[in-house]
């Protein structure tokens, strides 16, 4: 066993590891980030989590729900610590799988993985608590300045396939019109939602040359492989995974990267938007109340999606009692991961599922991103592309640890 | 009104603070007295310096406002909003006046009319007399039924902490725990763990004092050990409590109610960090941090006022004789001194570094950190950072002392430390140990300014105002300069001549980070002074030299000391670059990583978008002038190109025209290119290169050869690197290769893909955002919702309260509109959590405003 496997069976039973290993592990996660875009790529099939917060008991219910690394890949969309009482272990758990397993996790950055915020809302005292000095809070500190913005998620599938962990019921698979299904912790399906009409409609007119074909295709291997909506109806589309949401600054994927993020998340300009801003119910852009970032409404999420070829922008950053929230006609969605958020919210956590496109065995269009080829690609009368498949899996907090109710660790010892 | 009481006029010696921009103002000392007169009751405070001054005149109102703290404290909020304390000298003063304010309040409420602000429905007076089934193991589920039944209204919650203390309840309870245990009777456990935690969550700061004391403690904590939410599990708080070998008494307090408050502190501290972790609100957090706090203050000024404590403290370091255990302890004890004194108010922090200094902590900072073990340096550079964030010019007046003693200054000592230290935390804060020491006079926080002036590095340097020149700080400045300089970027001065960077050690790489961050605050800082060093060492060209570094991220810092340099935006510093020739090595690093969308690389692009967006001439003439062929090579972005045209447009040639052509070939500078190319291919040749780059630099240098290399080494790494190849990035990268043709025929015609300068404003911009955030912080500075803005004016944690009650109250009014607006809870909790937050750093605040409010927000 490597001393990065120990290190990561030590972390899964909440327990932290050594300082020096700590910044071994920080260093070599260094290495690593550096070499990641600004943006990441991510093929599905991918599982995109929202805040984590620390809530370590609750992080390992989210692997037992949605899979363990490496069956089931993962994309964290930041603010693994602060609030909760073991951000330590949660962070460098999932910062341990990083180097683990590179291209099974992605992790980007939130608005909590920042100096400043930390020592104000207790990362800070706990890696003091925890080690007695600074050391781990500095290098974890380091290493939030690699972490990437953001991630595009590439090869989704825009239906369902069926649960992975469907061991109970016999495999049915999910009927092609679902776009929608969400399951509870116990796999079990407790709703889903077919594509809206209009959308089926679109869909089959676009495939009106081939009368007789499905609309919609099949799993790989069932021969079902018409291309005659191309990449446009049988892929879901791409995915921006970013933390917070929109920037004025920012019209298209790529100006993004031409950030320089290895920096302390500054107070505005487009780096900070991406991590502080929250959608709302307003037209354009408006003041945010968490005084960095700013609120977006409906039709800069639809613009942005329809300049960037994107079917659907996924976001964490606001707690949302259900776990998960679909706005704006599905082109934005809030996934919340930490499950009574604070020990007391009361709040339920989710996580979504992109499945895989395998219609055109395993071939990916490749369009994504690059503003001036996309729009040869869209529909020209601006219909919105067609969602991926989602399955999202919502889950309630851990139950009890049985070493104990969470608390912050103690003092060990005092003179005053 | 008659005197109904007799008034408290014996003269009690009060100090009288005032909250002001979230720190406790001392307004002085006097002496208070209670007086009635007209109907009125007053409170009064005389200084004690000028007899016929008065400190403090307020009026007793009959809202429920004030609140005993400990037995030295009185808090309250004025009619006008502003939090209030005195804190007294004696125990007995306090009390007297407490007794005065009961009895006046009580009078009031008697005579209480309609228009009572206590009228409202959930302030109905509460039945009285209060009675509670009395404390059995038989009554357990009705008195927990009784109290949570009472505790649903504000006066309920006042009725019921009366009762608990004049019936010395609680005391009553502690037998039944035990009797619980025995009987193993799990249900009656949980009962009593349920009537504690009601009891703490009354949040009344006299219960919670008397929970802390030494015979009530483990009564109430070991029915908080079983946790009805948690019914398999019971917790071990009273053996971990019990520990006492936790107290670690360097020297043994002679005031036995000082060495019982450090206890009670600590028991403090457990109950809020574990005991009641989950279950705090609001609060009851502030009126426990709150309770530490003012502990800790009265535990701290007994220290520093007992001289002899401080001799013999400060003489164990001084004894040769005394064991290492012992010295290391002391140390420990002097940097917990230090970290409380953090959240003093200044004129007391400056008395407690005053009186350490005083007695040696010099010598305990030069003990700590050249102490074998790393831990023992750690609180040394900690004591160190904190006196220096305390204030840096008392350590540079110390520091002068000793180099007029021709003694080694801290200085050399820190520089030492950062070059010599292995442990990366220490190193670490001795570079901003360092850096604090060499600011100017009074600039904005360190961390504020940094992250300014990252920003908007180029505004910030013409804009901040330059500061006063302090006499004394600039000829520290100027000795730094003049001595310790050369020995901190010694290693740096070395790099010359180094043939290679490849044998770099872990360490160099640490502390070459750590001197270019030094540098790069120098030269945001010390304007003529840094660049006359940066100029007279070289030091650019040293750091150009990291520029190459086989550790990427040392490369990035390299790169962003470039960055700054071009963000300042002066003529000497682009002067330097255009004159050495930097704009290569950065084009090198484009190169090598061109293929991947990289961080190395997108911190390149935004170097060059910068130099694009603000249109800075005599860098774009330089670049293009020398590197033309190069930048038109680099086509997956336009940034470049745009450089290009944006030459051509300046030299006044139509950039459609044939004209280009001259302006690269041209007469004006003839053996440019190859020069610059024969520059690179020197500086090439010493490094080791990847495999990759190995066969990219191998070939050919001549020009046209060049292309084709790049574009078969962008292919292997896309083969190679399957993962970090995205495809996204691929179909940019091939971009080029559409354009084969024109680029191969005509390499010096960029405009054949005519780029629009992005001047435009794009899409995204024509729904322009409301307004600048500079402008929206300003606006909303007095908000506490501003979750970002409120850190930034927070320069120390715990510093002070930050929640006064008319911020409190709008947060509750925004609280409400945001709900109702937008039902989307998160913005709620998401509130709850940073008051709660803000409790903590505002203790006092919010304990002071506790009373009435709390109860609203519950």
């Amino acid at each position: 066993m490597s001393d990065l496997d120990k290190a990561i069976s030590e972390l899964r039973a909440c327990k932290i590891i050594p300082e020096p290993q700590v910044r071994e592990i920080c260093h070599k996660a260094r290495e690593l980030l550096i070499e990641e875009a600004n943006v990441v790529q991510v093929d599905a099939p991918v599982t995109i989590c929202g805040d984590i917060h620390g809530q370590f008991h609750d992080l390992m219910e989210l692997f037992r729900v949605g899979g363990d690394i490496p069956d089931t890949n993962y994309l964290f969309m930041g603010d693994f610590v602060d609030r909760g009482f073991y951000s330590l272990e949660s962070f460098l758990l999932l910062l341990c799988l990083k180097v683990r397993y590179p291209d099974r996790i992605t992790l980007i950055r939130g608005n909590h993985e920042s100096r400043q915020i930390t020592t104000v809302y207790g990362f800070y005292d706990e890696c003091l608590r925890k080690y007695g000095s600074a050391n781990v809070w500095r290098y974890c500190c380091d290493v939030f300045d690699y972490l990437a913005l953001g991630a595009i998620v590439l090869g989704t599938s825009s239906t369902l396939e069926p649960s992975f962990m469907d061991h109970s019921q016999a495999i049915e698979p999910v009927d092609n019109d679902v776009e929608i299904e969400i399951m509870n912790s116990r796999n079990e399906v407790t709703a889903r939602f077919p594509r809206s009409r209009r959308r089926l409609f679109e869909s089959e007119a676009l495939n009106s040359s081939q009368p007789g074909t499905p609309s919609k295709i099949g799993p790989s291997g069932t021969g079902a492989t018409s291309d005659a909506g191309g990449s446009l109806q049988s892929g879901g589309g791409a995915v921006l995974c970013v933390h917070g949401g929109l920037s004025p600054l920012i019209d298209s994927v790529d100006k993004i990267r031409l950030l320089d993020r290895k920096q302390e998340v500054p107070h505005e300009g487009a780096m900070c938007d991406l991590l502080w801003s929250d959608p709302d119910e307003i037209d354009g852009w408006g003041l945010s109340p968490r005084g960095a970032g700013f609120l977006f409404g409906s039709d800069i999420v639809k613009r942005f999606n329809h300049l960037n070829d994107l079917s659907l922008i996924a976001r964490a950053h606001q707690l949302v009692m259900e776990g998960f929230k679909e706005m704006f006609d599905s082109s934005i969605v809030t996934v919340w991961s930490a499950p009574n958020y604070c020990y007391r919210c009361g709040n339920v956590a989710a996580i979504l599922e992109l499945g895989e496109d395998t219609s055109q065995g395993g071939v990916i269009s490749r369009s994504n991103g690059d503003a001036g080829r996309s729009l040869q690609l869209l529909p020209s009368n601006g219909i919105p592309r067609s969602g991926p498949g989602r399955r999202y899996r919502v889950f309630d907090a851990a139950p009890q640890d049985p070493r104990g109710m969470p608390a912050k660790k103690p003092v060990a010892d005092y003179f005053l | 009104m008659a005197l109904m009481v007799p008034p408290a006029n014996e003269k009690k010696r009060v100090k009288v603070y005032e909250l002001k921009n979230n720190d406790w103002f001392d307004r002085g000392t006097g002496f208070c007295t209670g007086r009635s007169a007209n109907e009125e009751s007053k409170i009064l405070v005389e200084s004690e310096d000028q007899p016929d001054r008065l400190l403090l005149e307020t009026k007793i109102s009959k809202d429920d406002g004030y609140q005993k703290q400990q037995d030295t404290l009185i808090v309250w909020t004025e009619s006008t909003g502003v939090d209030m304390a005195l804190s007294f000298q004696e125990a007995e003063g306090c009390a007297a006046i407490w007794d005065f304010v009961s009895q006046v309040q009580s009078h009031l409420l008697a005579l209480g009319g309609p228009d009572d602000a206590l009228s409202d429905a959930d302030m109905e007076p509460f039945p009285n007399p209060l009675h509670l089934p009395p404390p059995e193991i038989g009554n357990l589920e009705e008195i927990e039924h009784a109290m949570r039944n009472i505790a649903t209204t504000v006066a309920g919650r006042d009725a019921l902490a009366k009762f608990v203390i004049n019936e010395d309840y609680i005391r009553k309870l502690i037998p039944l725990v035990e009797t619980a245990e025995d009987l193993e009777s799990l249900k009656d456990l949980h009962l009593l763990c349920n009537i504690m935690k009601m009891l703490i969550l009354l949040n009344d700061s006299q219960i919670i004092d008397h929970i802390v004391t030494e015979n009530v403690v483990f009564g109430v904590i070991g029915a908080l050990e079983y946790d009805p939410d948690f019914p398999n599990h019971k917790a071990n708080h009273r053996r971990y409590l019990k520990d006492n070998s936790r107290y670690k008494e360097v020297l043994s307090i002679a005031d036995p109610s000082i060495t019982k408050k450090i206890h009670a502190t600590w028991r403090l501290t457990y109950l809020k960090d574990v005991v009641l972790a989950r279950i705090l609100d609001d609060p009851t957090f502030g009126v426990l941090n709150s309770l530490i706090f003012f502990n800790q203050v009265d535990i701290i000024s007994h220290l520093q006022n007992n001289s002899n404590y401080l001799d013999e403290l400060f003489g164990i370091i001084d004894n040769p004789e005394a064991d290492l255990k012992k010295k290391k302890d002391a140390v420990g004890f002097i940097q917990s001194c230090c970290a409380i004194a953090k959240s003093l108010q200044a004129p007391g922090r400056a008395t407690l570094y005053t009186n350490f200094i005083n007695h040696g902590l010099l010598r305990v900072i030069t003990f700590a950190i050249s102490n074998k073990e790393a831990s023992v340096r750690v609180a040394g550079t900690d004591i160190l950072a904190a006196m220096i964030d305390h204030d840096p010019s008392m350590v540079r007046a110390y520091i002068f002392k000793s180099i007029s003693e021709k003694k080694t200054p801290l200085t050399d000592t820190l520089i030492e430390l950062l070059l010599k230290e292995v442990d990366l935390g220490v190193k670490a804060q001795a570079a901003d140990a360092i850096k604090v020491l060499l600011e100017p006079q009074q600039p904005p926080p360190a961390q504020a300014q940094e992250s300014m002036t990252r920003q908007n590095g180029e505004f910030m340097s013409k804009t901040r105002p330059q500061p006063q020149p302090n006499p004394q700080t600039e000829s520290f400045i100027q000795h730094f300069y003049d001595h310790s300089a050369n020995k901190l970027f010694q290693p740096l001065k070395d790099l010359e001549g180094r043939k290679s960077l490849v044998d770099i050690t872990f360490h160099e790489v640490q502390l070459y980070n750590h001197l270019v961050e030094i540098i790069m605050y120098l030269s945001r800082t010390h304007q003529f002074r840094s660049k006359f060093y940066i100029f007279t060492e070289d030091l650019a060209s040293r750091i150009a030299e990291l520029l190459a570094a086989p550790q990427k991220h040392l490369r990035l810092t390299a790169l962003k000391f470039f960055r700054q340099c071009i963000g300042l935006q002066d003529e000497f510093y682009n002067r330097q670059i255009t004159q050495k020739g930097y704009f290569t090595k950065i084009l090198d690093i484009v190169y090598a990583t061109m293929p991947r969308d990289n961080l190395l690389n997108s911190a390149c692009l935004e170097l060059f978008e910068f130099i694009k967006r603000e249109n800075l001439k005599p860098l774009i003439i330089h670049l293009v002038e020398t590197c033309r062929p190069r930048l038109q090579e680099i086509t997956y972005v336009d940034t470049f190109q745009t450089l290009i045209l944006r030459y051509d447009q300046m030299q006044g040639y139509n950039p459609d025209a044939d004209t280009t052509l001259f302006s690269n070939d041209g007469i004006t500078t003839p053996n440019r290119t190859p020069n610059i190319n024969g520059t690179r291919w020197q500086g090439v040749k010493d490094r080791e290169m990847d495999p990759a780059e190995e066969d990219y630099f191998n070939g050919s240098d001549e020009e046209d050869e060049t292309l084709p290399r790049i574009k078969k080494q962008r292919r292997d790494s896309v083969i190679t690197n399957g993962v970090a190849i995205s495809p996204m990035l691929k179909s940019l990268v091939d971009y080029p290769d559409d354009d084969d043709d024109a680029m191969d025929t005509s390499s010096s015609e960029p405009v054949e893909r005519t780029i629009e300068p992005k001047l435009s404003p794009s899409p995204m911009l024509q729904t322009p955002p409301p307004e600048r955030l500079s402008e929206k912080r300003r606006r909303e500075e007095n908000d506490d919702e501003d979750e970002l803005g409120k850190l930034t004016t927070i320069k120390r944690r715990n510093s002070g309260p930050s929640v006064s009650s008319t911020g409190g109250n709008s947060t509750l009014k925004r609280k409400k509109a945001f709900v109702s607006k937008n039902e989307n809870r998160d913005s709620l909790t998401d509130k709850g959590s940073i008051k709660k937050i803000e409790i903590s750093l505002g203790a006092k605040g919010a304990a002071a405003e506790q009373g009435s409010k709390g109860d609203e927000d519950a």
